[in-house]
Formats: C-alpha cells, sequence, structure tokens
C-alpha cells in the first residue's frame, strides 16, 4: 500500500514539475491567448486555437462586458459574409463579435449560442443581440451531419472541443459541465501547452500537405473577387450538397424546429434576434432540389415568429446575382461592405 | 466501462487501494470478488441482463463437477457438446436458425473467454487433473477475472490456484513501479500508437470501401494494402497495449497474468506467428483443438507417408475454427478458411522443402539473411490482408473482391511482403543501434526515483497530448471479438 502511494506521490509531483515547465515554456513561445477587441472566427487559423470551433468554444468571453454586443452566428458564409473589421466598424458603441463556424447546422448554431449565454448574467443577456445568418445548407439532420468515423455519432464540432481538453464530460444524459464558465480563462491558461502544441502541428501538417501534396494555399481576395464559377464546378456543388443532404428533399424538418426553439430561447433570456435568410447564387437557387421546400418551411417558421418582440427578419436571399458569389454560396469579398452596411443599418434602427 | 475511461483508472485505484489495504488472502480473495462484480455489472442496465451469464456460469462449474464424478469420454463429448451450443446461442452465431436465441438484451462481452476457462476446467477434470475443479469463488474469480474478462489473457486455472500463494504478497517499491510503468507502456501503445495507425486507417479505408471510388488501377491496390497495413498496426498495438494494462494492474493486485505477446511480427512462419501472438489463445488451441484431433487422425491413418499430411489437414482445422471464433458472420468464416489455408500452405511448404533439401540444409536455408527476410515480409503481409475480414463485412469484402480481382491480391500480397521485408531489416538496424543504448534504457529500474518519475510523467503528458488530436479515444478492438 505505501509503496503505490509514493509511487502515485512521485508520480503526481514529477507531473506537477514537468507540466509547469512547459506552461512556462509553451508561455514564453506564444506569450497572450487574445486581447483583441471583438472576436472573429476566420482569425481562428492564425490564432493560437487554430480551429473556429476550438475558437469559438475556449474565446467565447466578451472583451467589453460593458458594451451592448452584437454576435453573429452561423455558418461559412455568415463568417466571410459579415466580416467583423466591417461590421465593426459601422457600429461602434457596440461589440461585434462573430462566432460562426464553417459547416454549421442549426444545432450546432444553438450551442454557441448557449455556450455565450452561460458566460453572461442577465444584465449582458439583454444587452446582446444575436444575428443568425442561414441558408438551406443549415438545414442537414444531426443523424447526417455529424457522422463521421472519426467522431461518436451525433457530436458536433464543439461537443468535440467540450470534451477534447475535459472541460464537460461525456454522460448518457449529454455533455456534462466540469469546469464552471467563469473558470474558463483558467482553465484556457492551464492548457496552453496543448493548444501551442495543436497550432504547431497543424502549422507544420499545413506545410507538409503543401510540399507533398502541393495543396494549393487559400485564394486571395483579389482570385476571389475574379472568379467566375464555371459549369463543372456548379455541377461538383449540386453533387456535393446533395451528398451532404442525404436526400432530394424535402429540407429535414428537424432543424427547423431547432431553430424556432433558439429564437424562443434568445428572446426567453432577453436577448434579441436577428434572423437573415443569406442569398446564394440564382443558378444554385434554381437547380437545387431543397430550395422551394426550403423557403416553403422557411415561411412556416417565420408565421410564428413575426411579432415576437425582440425578434426581425432580414431578408437578403433577393441579393443573388451569380456574379456576386465565388462558389455555390460564399459572397465575394466585393459584396461584403454592402452586407455590413445593411446589417449595421438595420441595428442602428429601431430594433435595437 | 471503457479501459481508455477515467472511470476505470478511479475503479482500478479503488481496487489497488483496498486490495493493499490489508494483507490477509481471504480479505484480498473478497476485493477481488467485489471488483469482478462491480466490473461486470457496469456493462448491464438491469439485473436480468445477467441472468444469462449467470446460467453459463452454473452450466459450467456444474459440467466440471460431473466430468470429474463420471470421466466417462462420452459424457465429456456430450457435456462439451452443451456447453459449446449454450455458448453459441447465447453469442447468437448468425447460422443457428432464427428464433432460437434469448429474445432480450443481455451481456455478451466476456463470454467467448469464459468458454475458454471453462472447457479447460472441463476437459482437464475428466482428465482427473483436481487443480481443474475449483471451489464457487474460486470458480467465479477465474472465470471472471475483472482484468481477463473482456479479452484474456486465457489464463489456466492451474496457473490461477498457483498464484493464490502470492496473494498476500506485500507489493514493494519496484514492484509498483514497475506495475505503473507496465500500464503507462500499454496506454502509450493504445491511446498513442493503436490511435494513429486507426486514424490512418479510417482515412485510407474510407474510399477503398466506398460504393463509388475515385481510385483505381494500382492506385486501389496500393491504397487497398496501405489500409490492411494501418489496421494490422491497430490492431497489435491495440490489443497489446490492453495486453500490458491489465498485466500491469494484475501486478498491483496480487495476479501475474501470461503475456499474450512476444514480437509477432518477428516470426518468419505462420507457426511461430501464432506462438507470439494471441499467445494464450494460440496455447489453448494447440492444447485442446490440435493435439486431440492430430492424435485422432494419427490413430486412424496407418501409412508412415501420409503422417506428414495430418498436419496439414489438423493446422487447417484448427486456424479455421480459430478464425471461425473470432464472430458470428459469415465474413469470419471465410476469414477462418484464409487463416485455415495459410496454415495449410505453410505446412505443405514445410513438407515439401524437407523432402527436397532435407531437415539439415532446409533449415540452414531458412535461417539465410535473404530467405529469413523475405518469409517474414511474406508472413506480415498475409497477415495483414487476412485480417481484412475483421474490417468488412459480406457487402464490402465482395466489392473489395470485385475490385482487387487475383492480379489486385496477387500485386497487394507481393507488394505489402517486399515492403515489410525491408521495413523489417530497417527495423533490425534501429533495434541495433537502441541496443547499444540498452544498458542506459533498460537501467531505468535502478535509476533514482526522481529519473523514473519523470520519465513516467513524460510518457503520461505524451498521452494526454496525442489523445488531446482525437476526436474520440480508441475502443479496444478485441472486445468485438
Amino acid at each position: 500500500m505505501r509503496a503505490i502511494l509514493k509511487q502515485v506521490l512521485y508520480l503526481s509531483i514529477a507531473l506537477v514539475g514537468l507540466y509547469a515547465a512547459l506552461l512556462a515554456l509553451s508561455y514564453a513561445l506564444v506569450p497572450t491567448v487574445s486581447g483583441r477587441a471583438g472576436l472573429d472566427t476566420h482569425l481562428a487559423a492564425d490564432s493560437i486555437f487554430a480551429t473556429e470551433p476550438k475558437y469559438v468554444f475556449l474565446n467565447r468571453s466578451a472583451v467589453r462586458p460593458e458594451a451592448s454586443r452584437i454576435v453573429f452566428v452561423g455558418a461559412s458564409n455568415t463568417v466571410v459574409g459579415f466580416k467583423q473589421p466591417e461590421v465593426q466598424q459601422l457600429l461602434p458603441s457596440s461589440e461585434v463579435d462573430n462566432l460562426s463556424v464553417g459547416g454549421s447546422n442549426m444545432t450546432q448554431v444553438a450551442q454557441i449560442v448557449d455556450l455565450v449565454q452561460d458566460l453572461q448574467d442577465s444584465a449582458a443577456r439583454r444587452r446582446t443581440t444575436f444575428v443568425i445568418g442561414m441558408w438551406y445548407g443549415m438545414f442537414v439532420q444531426d443523424s447526417f451531419r455529424w457522422a463521421t468515423p472519426d467522431r461518436h455519432p451525433g457530436d458536433t464540432d464543439i461537443d468535440i472541443e467540450r470534451y477534447r481538453y475535459g472541460f464537460y464530460r461525456r454522460t448518457d444524459a449529454g455533455p456534462r459541465q466540469l469546469v464552471p464558465p467563469e473558470d474558463l480563462p483558467l482553465g484556457v491558461m492551464l492548457i496552453h501547452p496543448y493548444l501551442v502544441l495543436d497550432a504547431l502541428s497543424r502549422l507544420a501538417g499545413k506545410d507538409f500537405h503543401r510540399l507533398l501534396l502541393g495543396n494549393p494555399p487559400h485564394r486571395t481576395d483579389a482570385e476571389r473577387n475574379a472568379t467566375i464559377v464555371s459549369e463543372a464546378d456548379k455541377v461538383l456543388a449540386l453533387t456535393y450538397w446533395r451528398e451532404q443532404m442525404h436526400s432530394d428533399g424535402p429540407v429535414s424538418e428537424e432543424q427547423f424546429l431547432v431553430l424556432r426553439d433558439l429564437v424562443a430561447r434568445i428572446l426567453a433570456q432577453g436577448s434579441k434576434a436577428v434572423l437573415i435568410d443569406l442569398p446564394i447564387p440564382r443558378w444554385h437557387a434554381e437547380r437545387s432540389p431543397y430550395y422551394a421546400n426550403y423557403l416553403t418551411r422557411k415561411k412556416t417558421l417565420l408565421s410564428g415568429l413575426q411579432g415576437e418582440p425582440g425578434f426581425t427578419y432580414l431578408e437578403m436571399a433577393d441579393q443573388d446575382d451569380d456574379l456576386d458569389f465565388s462558389d455555390e454560396v460564399h459572397p465575394k469579398p466585393r459584396v461584403t461592405p454592402l452586407w455590413a452596411t445593411q446589417i449595421a443599418a438595420l441595428l442602428q434602427g429601431p430594433h435595437t | 466501462m471503457d479501459f481508455t475511461s477515467s472511470t476505470y483508472l478511479a475503479f482500478v485505484a479503488v481496487i489497488a487501494l483496498s486490495f493493499n489495504a490489508w494483507n490477509a488472502p481471504r480479505y484480498r480473495l473478497w476485493v477481488l470478488l467485489i471488483a469482478n462484480l462491480a466490473f461486470i455489472a457496469s456493462f448491464v442496465q438491469s439485473p436480468d441482463q445477467l441472468a444469462p451469464l449467470a446460467g453459463f456460469l452454473v452450466l459450467g462449474y456444474a459440467a466440471t463437477r460431473w466430468v470429474a464424478r463420471w470421466p466417462k469420454p462420452w459424457i465429456l463429448g456430450f457435456t462439451v457438446a452443451v456447453i459449446v451450443v449454450a455458448f453459441a446461442v447465447l453469442k447468437r452465431y448468425t447460422f443457428l436458425p432464427s428464433g432460437i436465441g434469448l429474445p432480450f438484451l443481455y451481456l455478451q462481452i466476456g463470454l467467448s473467454y469464459i468458454l475458454f476457462r471453462i472447457l479447460q476446467m472441463v476437459i482437464d477434470s475428466a482428465g482427473g487433473e483436481k487443480d481443474a475443479r475449483l471451489g464457487p469463488l474460486h470458480f467465479f474469480n477465474f472465470t471472471c477475472n475483472f482484468l481477463s474478462f473482456v479479452s484474456g489473457p486465457i489464463q489456466r486455472s492451474d496457473e490461477y490456484l498457483a498464484q493464490l500463494d502470492q496473494l498476500g504478497r506485500k507489493v514493494d517499491e519496484t514492484l509498483a513501479f514497475a506495475a505503473f510503468h507496465r500500464v503507462i507502456k500499454g496506454f502509450i501503445k493504445l491511446a498513442v500508437v493503436s490511435a494513429v495507425a486507426n486514424y490512418l486507417f479510417a482515412a485510407l479505408s474510407a474510399d477503398v470501401l466506398a460504393e463509388a471510388t475515385s481510385l483505381s488501377g494500382w492506385r486501389y491496390v496500393a491504397q487497398y494494402a496501405a489500409s490492411a497495413v494501418a489496421y494490422t498496426f491497430y490492431l497489435y498495438y491495440n490489443f497489446s497495449g490492453y495486453m500490458d494494462i491489465v498485466i500491469g494492474i494484475g501486478w498491483l493486485v496480487g495476479q501475474n497474468l501470461p503475456e499474450n505477446f512476444d514480437r509477432p511480427f518477428s516470426a518468419r512462419n505462420i507457426f511461430e506467428f501464432w506462438a507470439r501472438w494471441h499467445m494464450t489463445l494460440s496455447e489453448w488451441f494447440k492444447t485442446y483443438v490440435f493435439n486431440p484431433l492430430m492424435k485422432f487422425l494419427a490413430a486412424h491413418v496407418s501409412a508412415p507417408a501420409l503422417l506428414p499430411y495430418l498436419g496439414v489437414l489438423a493446422f487447417f482445422v484448427t486456424f479455421f475454427v480459430m478464425g471461425v471464433w473470432h464472430g458470428s458472420t459469415g465474413v469470419f468464416v471465410i476469414y477462418g478458411l484464409v487463416m485455415g489455408a495459410g496454415a495449410s500452405l505453410n505446412k505443405l511448404w514445410q513438407v515439401f522443402m524437407t523432402n527436397r533439401l532435407g531437415k539439415k540444409r532446409y533449415k540452414s536455408v531458412g535461417e539465410s539473411f535473404a530467405y529469413a527476410s523475405l518469409a517474414r515480409g511474406l508472413l506480415f503481409a498475409f497477415f495483414a490482408l487476412a485480417v481484412t475480414g475483421l474490417w468488412v463485412n459480406m457487402h464490402q469484402l465482395s466489392l473489395l473482391a470485385h475490385r482487387l480481382g487475383i492480379a489486385g491480391l496477387t500485386l497487394a500480397l507481393v507488394g505489402t511482403a517486399l515492403a515489410a521485408a525491408f521495413g523489417g531489416i530497417a527495423v533490425d538496424r534501429a533495434g541495433r543501434v537502441l541496443a547499444a543504448l540498452a544498458p542506459r534504457l533498460q537501467g531505468l529500474n535502478a535509476a533514482g526515483v526522481a529519473a523514473r518519475s519523470v520519465v513516467l510523467a513524460s510518457e503520461v503528458l505524451l498521452i494526454f497530448a496525442v489523445s488531446s488530436f482525437f476526436h474520440k479515444a480508441p475502443e479496444f478492438v478485441y472486445k468485438a471479438f
């Protein structure tokens, strides 16, 4: 017994000592985690968090908690469509955060909203407006969207981050929080060596891919502005979304119910909700087997939400000029200032 | 209870501390009983899910008694048949008529290994072995040992009884360190090496098994071979890591479980391989299937010229049964046939070469560098391709067969064999370099407390670091067999 306890003690001391040394080393290599006003998942790849879901989960605290807060949530077209600096410039009195994560469906969007609200008291919630960007590709039902061999079935990308460093524990009843929200900054500080290691390995992996496989670097804004989507790319994109949706329609009702409940929850907490129907290029809308059904379900959803205090709907789907998009869903960089202006006008108006 | 879960670690900590709180053997026996019961209970939601397992244990216990009392061959044969049929029904083998199984959910984990232990006791009891008849408490602790319940190693009842003498053993600092080191080494294999291999396997095999794949020709063959190799490493490191964990924990709770792996990829023929891979299973099949079968065949075949070929048949049957044991679906029958065919061909080759070259020359050829390297590579390639049966279903197997064809399969075998042969040579060379450092590496036990603890702590941090890259902990693969 004594020998076992002694061994545990020696191992514990060695672990603490070694980890303290690693912590010091990692802070020497990467001194700060964040300090920039306004969160922006577009910057995740260049941050210590390396990925959008990790950036959102670990870095979701408001930098200016006393200010009114505007939080964008959605998928990749909300990341690139509403550039945080462009919107922030138009709304200087608020803290603008873009916590959208590429590949999100409505379940993941709802999780992100819940994570943000977890860190807020009721006064902060009342000062917060959630701007939800949506399009039909975000209505893939969970059993299809979150079913890859490398994850537990149903785990979203956010769930994976909850479990990765032990902030949450998996239980039969769902994720159980182990680290209270108020201790999030301390937790992030303690896992700093792991964050540095992950960021470094991703950096090395990126270079390795580029070197060995010749993976092209990300397109520049100028290249994206100049893009004309070819017929071959259109066919590829339509095939891709057919595979993602796992059927030729209709769009699953499950995710519309998740969205309806999410809006109700946001409003019940005293926050405001802005729902935006984001545009996709006209060719995509016309050739997609899901779009018409999506419009029908959206209409039903809105009929239940219109008139709710604190809820606003912004229609942008008509801004669907093919030349404004660099692929089947993402707006070109030259278009985004216009998007920023529209949302800023709405948020500065009687809504807020 | 998952081996990589914190719940399992907490469970083991409680058991190890409770066990070592008092040296009295009787007390420790009861701690182990409680541990075994708690471990099994962790797999079920309600007590009724344990009823079939309890029934199977009662059947096994009664069987060891009645075959000892009436040791007639036909009674033994009938008893073994009843136990095997009961096992097959409980395992829900698909070849059984539908509607024969129990119509409710129950615990199936552990049944295969309990079967081996019960059959060993029944057969040895009939042979008059006193050590094969255990009292109820020992019978339960032996058949349902929490350390070997899920996937072995397959301990023998005489080994179990022999180690009871050590039940009062005090854990000293050397043993405690050795146990911690072994457990952590197991976790490195399981959570680091096998996790990486599994990640590669998942990435490589997705295209190979996809209904519509962009791969074709030699690219398809190469990716299939790479998937098979990745799975083989995953299987080995996953299973041998698990063994390290349970053997290490065993040292803390008065048990010396038998070793189950001994550098299997250094084997140069299939028989040597199985003497190094899942050793306790191979030993069991050798004792209770191969030897009796050879004895039976030898008694019924009088022509001396045929005697060497009896081994070919006996090996085919033994390896076929061993293959089929791994699973309850049709694909495992094919896996068994492939393993049986491989063993038979290997034996035929040995007979042919011995006849042609003579024993002495064949031995000397077998030990030559080129022959040994190629044989090792070919053996690895055969095993890697044969275990495809463990990662595909019947539909995927026919898809693979259709896409590969005889030419593709041959190319995969030859390519993998050559790569493995050169890989083996490289590993040997690296091994020699490491051997030069061995006095330092192996001197870890003798190193100071601080150095030893820092090494262990570094290993633990490595496990955490690599685990954090993956979205889920690797499952223990042999749990499914």
